[in-house]
C-alpha cells in the first residue's frame, strides 16, 4: 500500500532558456535549475525569493504553461511533465492559478461576470442557469456583490479586482491554487483583508496552496512550509516557524534581517550581502550565493553544496549552516 | 558579429532570389499567350519570334529558361530588349539611375530637415493652434496625390505663371546632368524635389510629433526634467534622439525604396527619366527584360536598405547593440 | 523648505477635484522626513510641486512653498530650472526606466554637472567618477561608460542617486526609490541614503508606502490619506503611540515577522478612496471603526505632545489604543 502522495510534486525541474540577439550573442540562462519540491494536501507550501530566482518560472512550469526542460512534474501522483495539452484539460480544472497584477490579468474589455464564468464554460457543459447560480455563489464567496457582475475591471478597486481573479480561480472548484505575488501589486491596506481571504478560503473549501511572494511577512502568516530560491534553486525549505525562528542558510538569515521593522527602535541591520543577485553567475561549480556571502569560505567556491537533510521534514544548500536543526543532534561535521 | 552580417546577408540574396522567380514565373509561366509573344512586343516578325525563342531558350525547361536569363543579365550583360529593338538593358538602366537619384537624394534632404522642423514645432508647441495647423497641412500633404500635386504645379510654373518672375527661372520638363550643367541641374530639380517631399513631409512630420508626444510621458524625460535642464534640451537632446531610431528606421525604408524606382508618378509627370520612369515604360510596353532588370534594381535597394536599416538601428539604440 | 496649505486640484469634465488639500509640513537642514501613504494620498504630487514638475495644463496650485526663503510657486520657469536639479534634486520609483536609454550614465552625470556649472567636460567627468565611487558603484570609471541597460536595478538606482548629488543639492527628494528593488538591495540603497546627510550634508525627503523604511530611516514621519495629512511627528511618536486611526490600523495589519501570529490580521476595511470620490468629513471615516458623530466635519491638526493629529479623537482626550470601536463598525 503506498503512503499518502504530494498533491504537486516538482522533481529535480530545470527550465533553462537561451536569450541574446542575432548581434550580441547568445547565452544560456538557468531559470531553474534541479528543483524539487512537494506541495501536500490541505497545506500552503510559500515559496520565497527576489526577483530572477526562478519562483514565477517554477509556478509556470508545474502548471506545464511552459514546457519543461529537464525533470518531472507530478500532480496527485500522475506524472504531468510531457503529457500533451489535451490530455491536461481534465487535470486543469483541478490545479488553478492567481497572478499578481489583476489590471494585467483581467481582460478589460469583459465584464467581472464572464470574466470569473469562462472557466466554467470552457470546461463544463452547464446552462446558463447553473453558471449564473455559480456565479452568485462565488462573488459570496470573495466578498464581492454579485449586483456587480455586470461591471468591467476598471469599475472595481485594485483589491477588488483581485477579488475577482480569485473568484475565477476558483469557479471549478480546483484542489490546488498557485498565487504568484497574490498581494504585491496592492495596497497595504488592501493586502491584509485578501490575506484574511486567502485563508478562510482554504478552510472553508479544503483547499492546497502554492503562495509566491518576496514579501516573507505575507509568507510567513499564509504558510505551514516555505521553501526560499536564489537563483534557480532552493536554498532552504522547511517548516515556516522553523525557519523563522532559526533560518539555516546564510541567504535566509540575510533576507530576514533586511525586511525592515515598523517600530520604533529600527536601525538598519549591519551585516549585509554585498552587491545584488543580478551580473554574471558565479562559475559552475561552487555555492551560487558564494559570491555575495559574507561567511563564504573556500570550499564553497569550489564545491556546490547539496541539499542537506537537517531532520523533520528541513533540508538546507550550505556547507555551513548558520544552524542544524532542532531534530538533529549528532555532531557538526568538521569544517 | 560576422556570422550574423553574413546570415543576413544570405537572407538578402534569397529575398532577390525569390523576387526574380516570381517576375519570371508571372511574365513566361502564366497561361494564355504565348510567352514569346509577350518578349518579342506586339507586332512582332515570325523572324523576331524565332529569335525570341531561340535565345531565351523558350522550347527548354522552365528552371533553363530562367538561368538563361539570369545569366544574359548578370554574367553576359547583353540581355536586349526585344520591344526596343536590341536596346541593352543594363546600360539604360545605368542611364536613368543618376536621375533618380538626383530626384530622390535632393527630396529626401528637404524631407528630413521638414519634417523634424514640422515634428519639433508640433510637438514643443502641442495643443496650441499653430500645432493644429502644422497636423492639418501636414494631413493635407499626405492626402494630395503626388501625380495630381505635380501636374497642378507644372500648370502653375510651365504655364499660366511662367512668365512671372516667380517662376521664369523654371526650366521646361526634363533633366540636366549635374556634371555638364550644375545651375541646370539644381533648376530643373527644384520643383520635383519639393512636390515629392511635400506628401513625406506631412507623413514624418506628424510620425515624428506622435513620438514625440510618446517620448514625453516616459520617465526618462521627467528625470531630465528633474534636472533642471531646459525644456528645449530635454526635447532635442532626450525625446528627440530616442524618437529618431524609429524616424530613421522608417526614412531608410522609404528611401532605400525610391531609389530604386519607386518616384514613378513625380518621374513621369516631370519628364524625369529616371528608373521609375524607365520601370513605368517596361510596363506599358510588357517588355520582359527591361521589367525584369528593373524589378531587381528596385528590390536590390529596398532590400539593401533594409539591411542598413538594421544596422543603423543598432547603432543608434544601444539596447539592440548590447543587450543582454 | 516650508510648505504652507499647499492644494492641489485639477480642472476636469466633472469640475475641479481636490487632490491634494491644506498640505503644511517643513523640512529642516540635514533632516530625514518620511512621507507614508497609500494610492491616491496625493504624496508623490506634493512633491512634485515642490519642484514644478507637474505638467498638466490643467493643474492649479495654491499656497506657499518656501525653500531657504525664497517662494517657489509661480516662479519663472528659469529660476526654477536653476534651483531644480543643482539645490533640490528628485529621483523617482522606477530605475528601469529613469534614464534616457540612448545614453551614458557618465554622460548623464556629465550633463547636469554643465547644466548648472560652467566646468570643463573633462572636469565634469572626473567628479562623475568620483560621484559613482561614492555611491559605491565598483570600478565608476567603467561603469560611467555603460549604458543604463547594462546596470542592475540596484545598481542604477545608485547611479539615479548619484546624477542627483552631482550638483550639491540641499534637499533630495526620493519617491519610492527602493519599491522596485530586492529586499537586500534595498537595504543597501537606504543606507546610502541615510550617509547623504553626514557626507553630503543633504537633507532627504522619502516618499514611501512602506512603514517599516520610514521606521529605519526617517527623523521624522509624516503620515497622508487621501490629500491630506492625517498624521505626522517624530518617528518614535508616531511609532510608539500613532494617534491616527489610520496609522493605528495600518501597522496593525502589517504580518508579523516575529513573535506571535494571528490567526487572521486585523485589516481595515474598505479601500482608500480616489481623488474623485472622497467623502465629505472626515476622508478616513468610511473605513474607521471609531467613527462617531464629530466625523462629518473635517477634522483640523490637532497638537498632542510634539505630535500633530487630524482626528477627534485627539481633542476628546482619547486615540486609537484607548477609545472603544464604534457600534456599527465593520
Amino acid at each position: 500500500m503506498s503512503g499518502p502522495v504530494p498533491l504537486l510534486e516538482a522533481v529535480d525541474l530545470s527550465k533553462h532558456y537561451r536569450v541574446g540577439s542575432w548581434l550580441g550573442g547568445r547565452v544560456t540562462v538557468r531559470a531553474l535549475d534541479g528543483v524539487s519540491l512537494a506541495v501536500w494536501p490541505g497545506e500552503t507550501l510559500g515559496l520565497v525569493g527576489e526577483s530572477g530566482c526562478g519562483k514565477s518560472t517554477l509556478a509556470r512550469c508545474v502548471l506545464r504553461l511552459t514546457e519543461v526542460t529537464a525533470g518531472q512534474v507530478r500532480f496527485d501522483g500522475i506524472d504531468i511533465t510531457r503529457t500533451s495539452q489535451r490530455a491536461l484539460r481534465p487535470l486543469r480544472r483541478q490545479m488553478q492559478i492567481v497572478f499578481q497584477d489583476p489590471s494585467a490579468s483581467l481582460n478589460p474589455r469583459r465584464r467581472a461576470g464572464d470574466l470569473i464564468a469562462e472557466p466554467l464554460r470552457v470546461h463544463g457543459r452547464r446552462s446558463p442557469a447553473d453558471i449564473r447560480v455559480r456565479l452568485v455563489e462565488l462573488m459570496h464567496l470573495v466578498g464581492l456583490h454579485p449586483d456587480h457582475l455586470g461591471r468591467f475591471p476598471h469599475e472595481f478597486s485594485g483589491g477588488q479586482r483581485q477579488r475577482i481573479g480569485i473568484a475565477r480561480a476558483l469557479a471549478l472548484s480546483p484542489r490546488l491554487i498557485i498565487a504568484d505575488e497574490p498581494v504585491s501589486a496592492l495596497d497595504v491596506s488592501i493586502q491584509a483583508q485578501i490575506i484574511n481571504l486567502f485563508m478562510d478560503l482554504q478552510e472553508r473549501l479544503g483547499l492546497t496552496y502554492m503562495f509566491i511572494s518576496h514579501d516573507l511577512r505575507v509568507v510567513r502568516q499564509v504558510s505551514t512550509r516555505m521553501a526560499v530560491m536564489y537563483r534557480g534553486a532552493i536554498v532552504e525549505l522547511g517548516s515556516t516557524e522553523a525557519i523563522f525562528r532559526a533560518p539555516a542558510h546564510p541567504y535566509t538569515a540575510a533576507l530576514m534581517a533586511s525586511v525592515p521593522e515598523a517600530e520604533a527602535e529600527a536601525r538598519l541591520p549591519e551585516q549585509l550581502p554585498a552587491g545584488d543577485g543580478r551580473g554574471e553567475m558565479p562559475e559552475a561549480t561552487g555555492c551560487r550565493f558564494q559570491p555575495r556571502c559574507p561567511m563564504a569560505r573556500d570550499r564553497c567556491r569550489d564545491e556546490a553544496p547539496p541539499l542537506r537533510d537537517l531532520g523533520a521534514g528541513r533540508v538546507v544548500a550550505c556547507h555551513f549552516p548558520l544552524t542544524e536543526g532542532e531534530a538533529h543532534d549528532a555532531a557538526r561535521p568538521a569544517c | 558579429m560576422l556570422a550574423a552580417a553574413i546570415r543576413r546577408l544570405a537572407q538578402a540574396l534569397f529575398v532577390m532570389f525569390g523576387i526574380s522567380v516570381l517576375v519570371f514565373l508571372i511574365f513566361v509561366a502564366t497561361p494564355g499567350a504565348d510567352p514569346a509573344a509577350r518578349i518579342a512586343g506586339r507586332n512582332a516578325s515570325p523572324e523576331t519570334l524565332a529569335a525570341v525563342r531561340h535565345d531565351f531558350g523558350l522550347d527548354r525547361p522552365l528552371p533553363v529558361q530562367y538561368a538563361v536569363l539570369m545569366r544574359r543579365l548578370f554574367v553576359t550583360r547583353d540581355l536586349m530588349s526585344f520591344v526596343n529593338r536590341g536596346q541593352q538593358v543594363i546600360p539604360t538602366i545605368a542611364e536613368a539611375a543618376p536621375v533618380t537619384l538626383s530626384l530622390v537624394a535632393g527630396a529626401g534632404v528637404l524631407w528630413v530637415i521638414g519634417s523634424l522642423v514640422v515634428g519639433l514645432v508640433a510637438a514643443a508647441t502641442r495643443g496650441s493652434v499653430l500645432d493644429r495647423l502644422l497636423m492639418i497641412l501636414g494631413l493635407i500633404g499626405i492626402s494630395m496625390p503626388v501625380f495630381w500635386l505635380a501636374e497642378v504645379v507644372n500648370l502653375f510654373t510651365q504655364s499660366r505663371w511662367h512668365d512671372t518672375w516667380l517662376f521664369s527661372w523654371v526650366p521646361p520638363l526634363g533633366y540636366q546632368p549635374l556634371t555638364t550643367n550644375p545651375l541646370g541641374w539644381f533648376k530643373a530639380l527644384v520643383i520635383p524635389w519639393i512636390t515629392l517631399s511635400i506628401l513625406f513631409i506631412g507623413l514624418y512630420g506628424r510620425v515624428l510629433r506622435a513620438s514625440l508626444i510618446e517620448a514625453y510621458e516616459e520617465d526618462y524625460i521627467r528625470t531630465a526634467r528633474a534636472k533642471g535642464l531646459s525644456e528645449r534640451r530635454v526635447l532635442l537632446r532626450h525625446a528627440l534622439r530616442t524618437s529618431l531610431i524609429t524616424f530613421v528606421s522608417l526614412f531608410g525604408l522609404d528611401f532605400g525604396a525610391l531609389v530604386g524606382g519607386g518616384a514613378v508618378l513625380t518621374e513621369v509627370v516631370f519628364g524625369l527619366h529616371g528608373v521609375g520612369k524607365l520601370t513605368y515604360d517596361a510596363l506599358l510596353n510588357l517588355d520582359l527584360p527591361l521589367i525584369m532588370a528593373t524589378v531587381l534594381y528596385a528590390s536590390f535597394f529596398v532590400v539593401a536598405a533594409s539591411a542598413v536599416v538594421d544596422i543603423g538601428y543598432a547603432w543608434l539604440d544601444p539596447r539592440v547593440r548590447l543587450g543582454r | 523648505m516650508e510648505v504652507r496649505d499647499l492644494a492641489i486640484a485639477f480642472r476636469t469634465e466633472a469640475g475641479l477635484v481636490r487632490v491634494v488639500d491644506n498640505v503644511s509640513f517643513s523640512v529642516a537642514e540635514r533632516e530625514i522626513v518620511g512621507i507614508v501613504g497609500e494610492s491616491g494620498s496625493g504624496k508623490t504630487l506634493s512633491l512634485l510641486a515642490v519642484i514644478g514638475l507637474i505638467q498638466d495644463p490643467n493643474a492649479v496650485i495654491t499656497g506657499s512653498l518656501r525653500y531657504k526663503g525664497r517662494e517657489l510657486i509661480g516662479l519663472a520657469p528659469r529660476r526654477l530650472h536653476r534651483i531644480r536639479g543643482r539645490e533640490i534634486a528628485m529621483i523617482f520609483q522606477d530605475p528601469m526606466t529613469a534614464l534616457t536609454p540612448v545614453y551614458t550614465i557618465g554622460w548623464h552625470i556629465v550633463e547636469q554637472i554643465r547644466a548648472h556649472a560652467d566646468i570643463s567636460r573633462r572636469a565634469a567627468r572626473r567628479r562623475a567618477i568620483e560621484l559613482l565611487g561614492e555611491v559605491g558603484l565598483p570600478d565608476p570609471a567603467r561603469q560611467a561608460d555603460r549604458y543604463p541597460h547594462q546596470l542592475s536595478g540596484g545598481q542604477r538606482q545608485r547611479a539615479l542617486i548619484a546624477i542627483a548629488l552631482s550638483c550639491n543639492p540641499s534637499l533630495l527628494i526620493a519617491d519610492e526609490p527602493t519599491t522596485a528593488l530586492d529586499v537586500t538591495v534595498q537595504v543597501q540603497i537606504l543606507r546610502l541614503l541615510e550617509r547623504l546627510r553626514r557626507d553630503f550634508g543633504s537633507a532627504v525627503v522619502l516618499i514611501t508606502h512602506d512603514m517599516g523604511v520610514v521606521a529605519e530611516l526617517a527623523d521624522r514621519v509624516m503620515v497622508m490619506y487621501a490629500g491630506r495629512i492625517v498624521e505626522c511627528g517624530t518617528r518614535e511618536d508616531v511609532f510608539r503611540q500613532p494617534g491616527h486611526p489610520y496609522t493605528w490600523g495600518l501597522m496593525r495589519s502589517i504580518p508579523p515577522l516575529h513573535g506571535a501570529k494571528p490567526r487572521r490580521l486585523a485589516a481595515i476595511p474598505g479601500s482608500p478612496p480616489s481623488p474623485a470620490e472622497r467623502p465629505a468629513g472626515c476622508p478616513f471615516r468610511p473605513r474607521c471603526i471609531f467613527r462617531h458623530a464629530p466625523c462629518l466635519d473635517q477634522p483640523a491638526l490637532y497638537a498632542r505632545g510634539g505630535q500633530e493629529i487630524a482626528c477627534f479623537l485627539i481633542p476628546e482626550g482619547s486615540d486609537p489604543e484607548h477609545a472603544t470601536p464604534a457600534v456599527d463598525a465593520a
